[in-house]
């Protein structure tokens, strides 16, 4: 059964760049547009309804319901981020059953959801091979806590789309991102950077604009499965470091990662999670053959590119501004008057009751 | 808009000291003593030079080779040249560096003509183009042997190559080690980066061996282990590339190992820990290998990719053909033992 284009789309973590940018490439291809985050948009989309929710709590299954979603855009899900490994875990884990509760049962009217997942959800190892193919994660490696929220996650993910066959369900596996305000970027950027002593992986990174535009194409193609989404070819660390004008100090211990992260936060300021640290110790690069092949399109810019366009800071303007409050205010009018027009009757603005 | 007019005076005012450029005065030293710090490296050249020159007219042979000290000179040189390259440089997917791979394979080609005297037959077996699995005995106890195996084909083919050996996994997670190898084009023994490197018609060599060829104590050498499971003809057939057998005589006789001690190699996680009359009693020292004589052969391809890809899974064909393989590298190494005169002749 082929679904039919996406009508009414749900795009949850809308307020996080990724899912702005999403968003706003969304809005004039698909006719109903409703975005939800625990925060404000950080831009005005008039297209889109923006609705105050929590993917943590179990009403998100009722607004999917409620507003007769058929397509769910799940970005709620947090891989590199200062919060706490339990409100993580709360967000990834608790937040996905809770949006796969709103997509199943028979009145269900979802036909499509897309998840973000991301390549944290391989580890990093020595003995890993030096691609990663979409059916080579390691489910009994002692991982990271966000490699373990990561396959949770994707595990629920699977049994629902096994459970659900009338929903079409992809996982898309981005790679790391360096052009927001991310970990990586921030490491990255360092004058001298800390490096494990005697390493020197490879780095495979994905554009943000690329990251969006694999979402946008899952969103309107017809790709069920498990993908991965990262850039063409790869940059050493210490290339990445010298593209970056800083310059490689092998200084962390080979032995004990621990310990290098905790110099790390120390001294250098970064808290590097678990995962990336391995990732720059050991280096992790997937095989993007599958999504190339299936959805005919690969991503524009490659590991190097992607480099080379933080260092020019080029990205400092992709991620936009956020919007003074008179225009998020502007935007709730406008979202009303035509949820009003909508709904059949005139647009009347009536005045709260205790003015 | 209206030129300003702009008084001596106040460009006078305007105008900043010009910041005086001039060289540093490096280490302070006379001027005489940093030019002869420059020339250093030729006046020894030079010196050299005259040296080998007196002394092969006194004994009549070449006793320093020019050629061997000038190419490492230009290692050096090289090493600072790659280092100018900054950031501008292409590796591809496995982080294969190749221009910084070549500057070392001169040095170790040093090793493979002077060293070890490496005779190397039956080169022209190993195709100029296209994917091809080489397939080695493994011993000493470090991995010299791929090395030599590398360094021969890049400089006695007609068409140098580099060859993508297979390492155990256990290497990749060392430092250092696991920067060098990747770096200079190896990857880890997986049978699927095996099958990506052939896909992309490179020469594969892999040690089907593996540590249980390095670790094994002297008195074994020369004997082959088991092959594994048969695992690299099941890869081969299904990456359709010939497998070219490679009998390697000399390696063994580097680290003499005469005993094991397990629960050191254990407490360090290494597969062994080796005892050689010189290591770990002489320290760093002990681990300058041997100066065996050495002989390398290729043997004639098998063509396993005549098989049809389906073949890949009876094991039984699978089974024959790594014994047929095994069993050409055990031949090919009783007929170089019997060529060669002695252990280091």
């Amino acid at each position: 059964m082929t679904p039919a284009r996406p009508n009414r789309v749900l795009v949850t973590g809308v307020s996080n760049p990724l899912g702005a940018e999403v968003a706003r490439r969304l809005a004039p291809q698909v006719p109903y547009l409703f975005g939800c985050d625990v925060h404000d948009p950080i831009s005005a989309i008039e297209e889109m309804d923006f609705v105050h929710a929590d993917v943590r709590h179990a009403a998100i299954g009722k607004l999917v319901s409620r507003l007769q979603i058929d397509t769910v855009v799940h970005l709620a899900v947090m891989v590199d981020s200062p919060h706490a490994e339990r409100s993580i875990h709360e967000t990834d884990v608790i937040g996905t059953m809770n949006i796969l509760v709103g997509c199943s049962g028979p009145s269900s009217r979802v036909r499509r959801l897309i998840v973000k997942s991301s390549q944290a959800v391989y580890g990093a190892g020595p003995t890993d091979p030096s691609f990663f193919s979409e059916d080579m994660t390691n489910p009994e490696r002692p991982a990271s806590s966000v490699t373990r929220d990561l396959l949770d996650l994707e595990q629920l993910v699977a049994e629902f789309a096994l459970r659900e066959e009338s929903c079409q369900v992809s996982v898309l596996r981005l790679g790391f991102r360096v052009s927001e305000d991310t970990t990586l970027a921030r490491y990255l950027s360092l004058p001298v950077v800390p490096t494990f002593a005697g390493f020197d992986p490879r780095l495979q990174l994905l554009h943000e604009e690329d990251a969006a535009e694999a979402i946008v194409r899952a969103v309107l193609g017809d790709h069920p499965g498990v993908f991965n989404v990262a850039a063409g070819g790869v940059v050493l660390l210490s290339q990445a470091i010298a593209i970056m004008g800083g310059s490689p100090a092998p200084i962390l211990p080979p032995y004990g990662r621990w310990m290098g992260r905790l110099a790390l936060r120390a001294f250098a300021g970064v808290n590097l999670p678990a995962h990336l640290a391995d990732v720059i110790a050991y280096g992790s690069v997937m095989d993007t053959s599958r999504l190339e092949a299936a959805f005919g399109w690969e991503p524009v810019y490659t590991s190097r590119a992607v480099m080379d366009a933080l260092a020019r800071g080029k990205d400092l303007e992709v991620v936009e501004a956020p919007s003074p409050p008179q225009e998020y205010e502007l935007q709730v009018y406008l979202q009303r008057r035509r949820r009003e027009a909508r709904n059949g009757h005139r647009a009347t603005p009536k005045l709260p009751a205790h003015r | 808009m209206i030129q300003e007019q702009v008084t001596p005076r106040q460009r006078k005012k305007n105008s900043k000291p010009a910041e005086i450029v001039r060289p540093r005065s490096g280490l302070g030293l006379p001027k005489q003593v940093r030019r002869l710090q420059r020339q250093a490296p030729v006046y020894a050249l030079k010196g050299l030079s005259e040296l080998s020159v007196r002394l092969r007219d006194l004994t009549g042979r070449n006793v320093i080779d020019l050629n061997r000290i000038m190419s490492v000179a230009q290692f050096v040189y090289k090493q600072q040249e790659l280092a100018r390259r900054g950031a501008n440089y292409e590796v591809d997917e496995f982080g294969f560096d190749p221009q910084w791979t070549e500057s070392f394979l001169s040095v170790f080609e040093v090793l493979y003509r002077d060293y070890w005297r490496v005779e190397t037959t039956g080169v022209e077996n190993v195709p100029a183009t296209g994917r091809a699995l080489l397939v080695a005995n493994h011993a000493g106890v470090l991995p010299w042997d791929g090395t030599m195996i590398k360094t021969a084909v890049f400089a006695e083919h007609s068409h140098p190559r580099h060859v993508r050996a297979l390492v155990a996994s256990m290497f990749l997670g060392m430092p250092v080690l696991s920067w060098f190898l990747r770096r200079t084009g190896q990857t880890v023994g997986h049978p699927d980066d095996t099958r990506r490197l052939l896909e992309r018609d490179e020469l594969v060599l892999v040690f089907p061996e593996g540590v249980r060829g390095t670790g094994k104590s002297f008195k074994d050498r020369y004997r082959l282990r088991r092959f594994g499971r048969g695992g690299f003809v099941a890869t081969a057939i299904r990456s359709r590339a010939p497998i070219i057998p490679v009998s390697v005589v000399g390696s063994e006789e580097i680290y003499p190992m005469v005993a094991d001690l397990a629960p050191l190699a254990r407490l360090f996680g290494l597969p062994y820990f080796p005892v050689t009359p010189f290591w770990p009693w002489l320290g760093p020292l002990g681990m300058i290998p041997l100066p065996s004589k050495w002989r390398i052969q290729f043997h004639e391809p098998i063509h396993v990719e005549e098989n049809p890809p389906e073949a890949a899974d009876d094991q039984n064909l699978v089974m024959a053909l790594a014994d047929e393989v095994r069993n050409t590298i055990q031949q090919g190494i009783y007929d170089n033992l019997k060529l060669r005169r002695g252990v280091f002749l």
